[in-house]
């Protein structure tokens, strides 16, 4: 089955082209690597599938159902089933890591209890089980890395989007958790969308890679080509 | 969102851009600008209080300037001792109704041996309003000094000494912040009223207020107001064009540990011994000076006893403005970070268009248009005094809300919105919390100039509903010198106490950061 798929897809910001004609097919349960050099248009992919942005032609379809289509949103981010760890992680400072982890089931009024015992799981799957109660800012970089990927696992989504969530971390580390996430992977079964810029990680994670090279045209615009 | 914010935008500029445009309709429709053309616009006298108003104005933006943007580098950027005091001590007049300088100021003068009419005319309107307005470019200073990137000003310091790097790093990098400060500097004084009329220094707000309250001709107020509207427009303007891009949004702010600062070494004693002197001057002397004159705690009792419910009405007031004011803010600033519809984004040009009106613009403006039969409810009431707040000061919340939001990741909601959570829940559970430092702030900012302010209030207080500041201007003219100081003193005090104690939450906060 298809989990995600780009037919046609073109998307300009102002005259620089990002992404023309562009078609994909991401199957359920594969492990695809965006790898790329920075500004070469892999983060929108993926905003793209999250429904952030919408292409200006084309479709893009989850679990072969249209999300979006000719610049509009057909489906909200927060009703396609994709749960994504952000670059910045985008861990909210307010809440302790309970909060971060168990937001989404408490907007969706899941009982406290309930609610309680599924973070637990969740933060014991991610190897931080008794962290519940600290302030995201008390933990490690990888620490704060497995609270976002618990928050975006929590509602078990069937595609997960990672926009280099391991960029800031030491290279020791960021290949520990690259391979820590396969695992978690292959246990928990989402289709995974990993971008990345460092080949080590792309090697680590994917079972498919698409590259994206950036030139820059006689025009000044620039524009990616997909391999 | 989309109809929320748009209904909330619709209520906010039928509220308050409305009454101002019907009046200037009104105002060519009357007839009023064709027949007394020649009076109002080309007589010597109209020549005159435009030649009073722009060089108040101007003079009052250089000097300013000139000493507050050095002193917001001392201040922001260096070691030197006891800023945090220093800074508040600067800030005091600013807090207070303007007058109240003067009056401090002509008191001081009065018992060194000087006559009373020595501060009056240019040069005491313009040694006063530089009291007053010092704190503007001083702290807008300060602030933009956080929002340059500390690497910017190491790869300077790697070739180069500090002042080297002062002068062709950070001033330019803050130079928007600069320009932003001297053009508020610049409209608050050209609209200022309550100073002119106490130094009997003739300005074009001096002139609308005085056809309005003494002659009552409307059509000649609202007209003489017309050349105010246009400036106004003109720095409306420029500052959308030129300064908004780089002033209203912040991408970097340092914190104290990222922040670079000056080690001034032996310099500190002699620039120590400048900023006591000029906080001397701007603040200690003139409050001496009322506490003084105010005499024993006797006067300030019988004060307080004469004018306690203009007391408590001030500070009604500027509760319930405050929170609408900051109700209305945080929404033009949500929806100016998100333009959830087309011509969201000229929302931020109306409110900065309406704060740059002078005081007894936008009051007449709102009389104007709340003065009928049906609307009763409103212009005999509290009502149209708050919808004149929100018309002249939603500019600060809102903008005070947009740069607070701009400086939260979109992530952060984006994180939320993948987690199922609506807008309103995103906004609660989220936006609001994060950026409530700022709320708070916002809140304490609109408070304070809704306590001192007089240029509306004068105008559209219901019959016997007065504020203490309105009652202490309307008194100078006839109450004794002691009882309007003690009033003063104690309008001081009801500001000044809280204000001090926000100002100590602060920099605690700040440094525990």
């Amino acid at each position: 089955m298809t989990m995600v798929a780009f037919e046609n897809v073109t998307l300009r910001y102002g005259e620089r082209v990002i992404l023309e004609n562009f078609s994909l097919q991401v199957k359920k349960r594969e492990r695809l690597v965006i790898f790329g050099p920075s500004g070469s248009g892999k983060t929108t992919i993926l905003r793209m599938v999250a429904g952030f942005v919408a292409p200006e032609r084309g479709t893009v379809s989850i679990a072969e159902r249209p999300v979006s289509a000719d610049g509009r949103i057909l489906v909200p981010p927060e009703k396609r089933g994709v749960g994504m760890v952000f670059q910045d992680l985008a861990l909210w400072p307010h809440m302790s890591v309970e909060e971060n982890v168990g937001f989404g089931l408490m907007v969706r009024k899941v009982p406290k209890t309930e609610r309680k015992r599924r973070v637990e799981e969740i933060l014991e799957l991610v190897g931080l089980k008794g962290f519940g109660s600290k302030n995201p800012s008390d933990l490690s970089g990888g620490e704060q890395q497995r609270v976002a990927l618990a928050r975006a696992l929590i509602l078990e989504p069937d595609v997960l989007l990672m926009d280099e969530p391991l960029s800031s971390l030491d290279r020791p580390l960021a290949e520990h958790l690259a391979h820590e996430i396969v695992r978690l992977q292959k246990r928990v079964g989402f289709t995974l969308l990993y971008v990345t810029h460092l080949e080590e990680e792309a090697a680590i994670i994917g079972t498919r890679r698409l590259t994206i090279r950036k030139h820059t045209s006689s025009s000044q615009t620039s524009r990616p080509e997909i391999f | 969102m989309r109809l929320f914010t748009g209904v909330i935008a619709i209520l906010f500029l039928g509220l308050t851009l409305l009454p101002v445009g019907a009046m200037v309709w009104q105002t060519f429709a009357s007839g009023t600008i064709a027949l007394h053309f020649d009076e109002l616009f080309l007589s010597a006298q109209a020549w005159k209080l435009l030649r009073h108003t722009i060089l108040l104005a101007t003079l009052v933006t250089l000097l300013t300037t000139l000493v507050g943007v050095p002193l917001g580098i001392l201040m922001g950027k260096t070691d030197l001792p006891l800023r945090p005091l220093f800074v508040f001590l600067f800030l005091v007049p600013l807090l207070l109704p303007p007058y109240i300088v003067a009056v401090a100021w002509n008191d001081l003068l009065i018992m060194a041996g000087f006559g009373s009419g020595t501060l009056s005319g240019l040069g005491g309107s313009l040694f006063v309003l530089f009291c007053v307005y010092l704190s503007v470019p001083t702290l807008m200073t300060i602030l933009f000094l956080r929002t340059v990137p500390p690497s910017l000003e190491e790869a300077g310091r790697l070739c180069a000494p500090w002042p080297s790097v002062l002068r062709y790093v950070t001033l330019p990098m803050i130079l928007p912040g600069i320009l932003l400060s001297a053009m508020i500097v610049f409209l608050l004084s050209l609209g200022e009223l309550s100073v002119p009329i106490y130094l009997h220094y003739e300005v074009y707000a001096v002139e609308s207020f005085t056809q309005f309250t003494a002659f009552y001709r409307f059509d000649t107020a609202t007209a003489t107001a017309l050349p105010l509207i246009l400036v106004a427009l003109v720095m409306t303007m420029a500052e959308n064009r030129f300064l908004k891009k780089r002033t209203a949004t912040f991408r970097h702010f340092a914190g104290s540990d990222t922040f670079l600062r000056i080690s001034l070494g032996f310099k500190r004693y002699p620039l120590f011994l400048a900023a006591a002197f000029l906080a001397g001057v701007v603040t200690i002397l003139p409050m001496t000076a009322l506490a003084m004159e105010a005499g024993d705690f006797q006067h300030l009792a019988e004060a307080f006893l004469a004018s306690h419910d203009a007391l408590l009405r001030s500070l009604l007031y500027a509760a319930a403005g405050a929170t609408l004011l900051t109700f209305f803010g945080f929404l033009l600033g949500y929806t100016l970070l998100k333009r959830p519809f087309r011509c969201a984004g000229a929302l931020d040009p109306v409110a900065i268009f309406l704060f740059t009106l002078p005081g007894t613009v936008v009051a007449i403006a709102m009389i104007f248009f709340w003065n009928r039969p049906f609307a009763q409810i409103v212009y005999a009431t509290p009502l149209i005094v708050l919808l004149g707040y929100l018309a002249k000061y939603s500019a600060l919340t809102g903008r005070i809300s947009l740069a607070r939001l701009s400086m939260i990741p979109a992530s952060m909601e984006e994180a939320a919105q993948m987690a199922g959570a609506d807008w309103s829940q995103r906004l609660r559970h989220i936006l609001l919390p994060l950026a409530a430092d700022a709320i708070a702030g916002a809140w304490v900012v609109a408070y304070l100039f809704i306590l001192r302010d007089v240029d509306l209030t004068i105008l559209l207080y219901p019959p016997g509903e007065d504020t203490l500041p309105v009652r202490i201007f309307t008194m100078m003219a006839n109450g004794s010198p002691e009882l309007v100081a003690s009033l003063c003193l104690i309008m001081a005090t009801v500001t000044l106490l809280p204000a001090a104690a926000a100002w100590g939450v602060f920099v605690r906060k700040r440094r525990r950061k």
